[in-house]
């Protein structure tokens, strides 16, 4: 077992964690922040999606013990104060969400996106976005909230 | 499982050496990806994360430009330095996977694992680079056209690592393009080909085209290049080069596309590349 300290939305935690933990694992079962979705554990679907040093990871392809000192943002750590982030709440107003399983890799993902590229097409966020799969499908008013978040982050 | 986070090549050779069945971690988006299918079952990792000089970029005098093994892909697709023919690899590294696993995965990693559908291996080729690997007993090179072998096997022997690759320099007015066919955004390539483009006077002054998808390893075929160079790259030439390249190649049927249909590909990929190329020439 390792042990490990790191920043987790804000918070200095310490981890014990065998060597092949991901810390999507360690996230939804030793930290119970659930937000984080478990779906193909291959880095192909982006449901795990997570910040680390601010990049946009899959958090099932990152092993805990070997981001000992760094710091991770989850779907739980992007609002503050009880409110939600400006993203958050743009795929709320445009009904974003079907089943919504996908939805906190999607918004992180957007996250990061928006910080790199803050004026977006709707074909850049599409190659942006294309980590995210959506089994509803739901793709549209996805870039919907991604241009209103965008809209309202530059205004 | 153990796991161990050395500073320096040497330390984590001699931990490879002591072990092996021991792994090399590097960026982990194929090794972890294995880990949790249950594909591999090392008895430790051996994270790289910690090694500084592997993530160093580094121009020699002599042109050629050294890339550490544990630079992310997302960091190569960025690489000011990799201009005029190098781009090749920069458009590559862009177009692997998502943003996501382009921020965890790396250039040893690719190199090392030694898939041929993946972006790196073709543009590698055709870029002429050399890879360095390290093992207890010393160092050595390969050129990139002999390291990969076959599918997923590479001349990399036990215990050795692969800590660098370095790229020649080409041509001053060469260009690159790397011409990627897949079926949605970020899979891997049904067929690509990686190009290396210089003209002169209408003509073709210096080529090479290596394809990702089309067999065991990269295919490149020197007689194709040679068909190209010197031509005014006229439909005649690069349908004979296409051709030659074909018959060089051996692609899989899987759900990306039959054999058939890759071949089928093949002169349209190589033709839309080469226009791309000569459109962007000086």
């Amino acid at each position: 077992m390792i042990n490990i300290t790191l920043e987790i939305n804000g918070e200095e935690r310490e981890l014990c964690v065998p060597a092949a933990r991901t810390m999507l694992d360690a996230l939804r079962n030793d930290l119970n922040l659930t937000g984080t979705k478990n779906a193909c554990n291959q880095g192909v679907c982006g449901a795990c999606t997570v910040l680390l040093d601010g990049t946009a990871v899959n958090a099932c392809l990152v092993l805990a013990a070997n981001i000992a000192g760094r710091k991770i943002v989850t779907i739980e750590g992007l609002g503050e104060g009880g409110r939600l982030s400006p993203m958050q709440q743009a795929f709320v107003d445009t009904g974003a969400i079907q089943c919504g399983f996908c939805m906190s890799g999607m918004i992180v993902s957007a996250t990061a996106f928006l910080t790199e590229n803050p004026k977006p097409s709707r074909h850049e966020i599409r190659a942006g976005l294309s980590g995210n799969l959506c089994r509803c499908s739901g793709y549209v008013r996805v870039i919907d909230a991604v241009i209103l978040a965008s809209e309202r982050m530059g205004a | 499982m153990e796991f161990y986070q050395p500073e320096t090549i040497e330390q984590a050779l001699a931990l490879l050496a002591a072990d092996p069945a021991a792994m090399p971690l590097a960026g982990g988006a194929t090794l972890v990806a294995m880990l949790n299918a249950e594909l591999v079952e090392p008895s430790a990792l051996i994270s790289l994360a910690g090694i500084e000089e592997l993530s160093a970029v580094e121009a020699m005098a002599d042109g050629t430009l050294w890339l550490g093994a544990m630079i992310s892909h997302a960091d190569l697709a960025t690489e000011e330095r990799l201009s005029g023919g190098h781009s090749v690899l920069r458009q590559a590294a862009a177009q692997i996977a998502h943003p996501s696993v382009r921020n965890i995965g790396t250039l040893g990693g690719a190199v090392a694992h030694g898939d041929p559908s993946s972006d790196l291996p073709a543009a590698l080729v055709a870029a002429d680079a050399v890879i360095k690997m390290a093992s207890p007993t010393g160092k050595r090179s390969i050129a990139a056209g002999e390291f990969f072998e076959d599918y997923l096997t590479t001349v990399l022997a036990e215990g050795e690592m692969v800590t660098a690759v370095g790229l020649p320099r080409l041509p001053e007015n060469a260009v690159g393009h790397y011409e990627k066919f897949a079926r949605v955004h970020g899979d891997y390539a049904t067929l690509s080909v990686a190009l290396i483009l210089a003209m002169k006077g209408g003509e073709c002054s210096y080529v090479s085209v290596a394809l990702g998808s089309a067999g065991a390893k990269p295919v490149r075929v020197p007689e194709a290049e040679a068909r190209l160079l010197g031509s005014a790259l006229d439909g005649a030439a690069v349908q004979d080069a296409a051709q030659l390249l074909s018959e060089a190649s051996d692609p899989v049927d899987d759900v990306r596309g039959s054999a058939e249909y890759r071949l089928m590909l093949l002169p349209r990929l190589l033709q839309r590349a080469l226009n791309v190329a000569v459109a962007c020439a000086p």
